[in-house]
């Protein structure tokens, strides 16, 4: 095979057995990769009610075809498993390098399933592929683990690895690799943890080969140079400022969360923002595989209490660890960025509970002696500690652990959790960007704006402006942009640079630049339409995995301040979510129940039957 | 009639000032497409433009004391 290295690897950690299988052809051409990939494992093998931290749930690590090609930002790979924080599926995207060195090893996917009785590592060297003792490396960094298991492997390795979070099963873990990239969200690290698997090392042997290297060659000359073209005397402002600089469009908006969605306007906004973390922190930019963007932020804290050095803030943990904090000390949020990075936290979740832990005390509703402190909005101090203590399951921070949700329920107030299915809101209300809580309500995994972000045309003017208060308009959208999300992350590409130069540059987003590079790595000769069928029919299959996970209609919904309390104040004032005015037409349009029940004939158009 | 404006990023090399806070005359009845051209954003150069923090397109009209912000497209967050 081409683009496609036609292997899985499969690890049978209780067996302590690893051994490789043959990639289907038929289950490439449909699923595309990646994303795709998860999805199909996932319903295939593991049951959709089981226990995500038993050993029957498993996690595919899967990248996509152009991963590791030099298809612009062929960086990223996909980790699938049932979450433990939601019940539902989870699919955390990261790039970096290690989803490309997967890829030179051999290998589309590792599928991880069973559960070792001690700790243990994954070391991939090409072909070649065992598991290794792990006991000296649990209970440390993410950074630490990192470093022996490429002094114990291959100077040259790459790696996914879990910190102290991941072992400790907090709820939001995340898995880290190439240091400070992250797949993030609904708990992914923390299965890792429970498998008592602390990281993965891998090693390439050779290159992705490619079906058609000139076809391949030319048409990613061309994208290339259009990107050239257009930042030569304008350089992209996430390469300049990072995602951080997001900020703007969603303060000015109104939209920027703000005390656990309390508001949409941030006082303090231009202390944090990104154009103030370049002045102050900004290091370097650092890109992922074959990236001409480098939105990475290397930063250093020259002095003060939360000296230190690091990546990031990005834009999410900006909102999530900042406003939505009321912290606009930027050092302090750093400085909880960083150690969210050590200990292997997902920095929306890790906030957004945070957050939620400081209404409730401002509410009455939790005491300073419950907490172990005041949590007071703005201390940036408090918030650093929580960080801390959430991954270590110590005092307040083992209630932390568990999450916005469980938090809220357990003071009695689950409304108060800023969560769709149980997974926290990124950072954009949906009062004054009606897709958004669409995307939010309707996203396979939860409240992620990575599944379909209406970001895009309703504030940030790509590829054209949208009026992001009106609703009416919203469904065909929001589903069409689903649907591509799926094939980016499908193909192993990144949507930073795709949703600007890989599809035609209308609210339609063909995806004709993708199509072409895919047929150059892989042979297969798909039309763009059958490029936008496999997404959709990944997006489907998700769906399906969802409601045999017992989900259902009541489920895709927004907690009461989003679609009950108007905005107070900003350019958003007095705007709710008209959620269940865009669900009926959305749940049409998709061919789905009024239920939210794929019909038959939407699964056998898909193939899904 | 005088707007507060806000640019950002490459944006603000475009402002009088060199600091992307600042006000701006413009002739009563200007628009948005006027307010671009005193500020010498050349076409190739992408704007987004928001008016008291609404969308504004380029023959929206402004009004004394609206407060204009500009920012370039940007690929996400
Ligand atoms: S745009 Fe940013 S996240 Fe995407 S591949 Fe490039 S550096 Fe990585």
């Amino acid at each position: 095979m081409h683009g496609w290295c036609g292997t899985i690897l499969r690890v049978d950690l209780t067996r302590g057995r690893v051994t490789t299988e043959k990639l289907d052809p038929r289950v490439a051409r449909a699923y595309i990769g990646a994303r795709g990939f998860g999805i199909y494992y996932l319903r295939k093998e593991v049951d959709p009610r089981c226990d995500p931290f038993g050993p029957e749930n498993k996690i595919i690590m899967a990248a996509g075809p152009l991963t590791g090609t030099a298809a612009p930002t062929g960086a990223r790979y996909v980790v699938t498993t049932k979450s433990p924080l939601t019940g539902a599926i989870t699919c955390s995207n990261s790039g970096g390098n290690f989803p490309a060195e997967l890829k030179k090893s051999g290998h589309d996917a590792i599928i991880i399933e069973g559960r070792s009785e001690k700790p243990v590592y994954l070391w991939v060297n090409g072909g070649r592929a065992e598991l290794r003792p792990a006991e000296h490396l649990w209970g440390r960094s993410t950074h630490q683990t990192e470093e022996a298991l490429r002094r114990e492997t291959d100077e040259k390795a790459k790696t996914a690895v879990i910190g102290p979070a991941g072992e400790n099963r907090v709820l939001f873990a995340a898995i880290m690799n190439d240091r400070d990239r992250a797949a993030g969200r609904a708990g992914v690290g923390a299965v890792m943890g429970a498998k008592n698997l602390k990281g993965v090392a891998v090693r390439g042997a050779g290159e992705v080969a490619l079906a058609d290297p000139a076809a391949f060659k030319a048409a990613n000359t061309r994208y290339r140079e259009a990107f050239k073209a257009k930042t030569k005397d304008n350089p992209p402002p996430l390469r300049t400022h990072g995602t951080a600089i997001t900020v703007v469009g969603t303060q000015a908006h109104g939209v920027f969360p703000t005390r656990n969605f309390q508001q949409g306007t941030f006082e303090g906004w231009e202390a944090i923002y990104g154009e103030t973390l370049t002045r102050r922190f900004l290091v370097r930019a650092k890109p992922c595989f074959s990236c001409p963007i480098a939105c990475g932020r290397v930063t250093r804290i020259p002095e003060g209490p939360f000296a230190g050095e690091g990546e990031g803030p990005e834009y999410e943990t900006v909102y999530a660890l900042g406003s939505n904090c009321g912290v606009d000390d930027l050092a302090a949020l750093t400085k909880a960025n960083y150690e969210c990075n050590e200990l292997g936290l997902d920095t929306i979740s890790m906030g957004s509970t945070v957050a939620c832990a400081m209404e409730l005390y401002e509410k009455g509703l939790l005491t300073a002696s419950e907490a172990g402190m005041p949590l007071r909005w703005g201390d940036g101090a408090a918030l650093v500690r929580l960080v801390g203590m959430t991954a270590r399951r110590e005092g307040f921070g083992d209630i932390l652990a568990e999450g916005s949700l469980r938090l809220a329920a357990r003071f009695g107030r689950p409304e108060l959790a800023m969560v769709a299915k149980g997974l926290d809101f990124a950072g954009y209300d949906p009062r004054g960007e009606q897709g958004m809580g669409l995307a939010y309500a309707t996203s396979p995994i939860g409240g992620s704006h990575m599944r379909g972000d209406p970001a895009y045309f309703e504030l940030l003017g790509v590829p054209t402006s949208v009026d992001p208060h009106t609703w009416s308009d919203k469904p065909p959208l929001v589903a069409k942009w689903q649907d591509l999300f799926c094939v980016i992350d499908a193909a192993g590409l990144c949507v930073f640079f795709s949703v600007r130069y890989l599809v035609e540059q209308n609210l339609m987003v063909k995806p004709v630049g993708i199509t072409e590079l895919l047929n150059g790595a892989t042979g297969a000769g798909y039309t763009p339409e059958e490029i936008e069928r496999a997404g959709e029919r990944i997006f489907n299959a998700e769906r399906l995995y969802l409601l045999a996970a017992g989900f259902s209609r009541r489920d895709d919904c927004l907690p009461p301040r989003i679609t009950a309390e108007p905005m107070p104040s900003g350019p958003a004032q007095g705007l709710v979510c008209r959620l269940e005015e865009m669900l009926a037409p959305y749940y049409a349009l998709r061919g789905w129940s009024p239920e939210g029940v794929p019909s038959e004939a939407k699964l056998r158009e898909l193939g899904l039957l | 009639m005088k707007v507060q404006v806000r640019a950002f990023a490459n944006l603000r090399g475009f402002a009088p000032s060199g600091d992307g806070e600042f006000e701006l005359t413009l002739a009563e009845g200007a628009t948005v497409a006027d307010l671009i051209a005193a500020l010498r954003i050349p076409a190739a150069v992408e704007a987004v433009v928001l008016v008291n923090g609404r969308r504004a397109d380029r023959p929206t009209a402004l009004a004394a004391g609206d407060a204009v912000t500009l920012f370039p497209p940007m690929e996400g967050g």
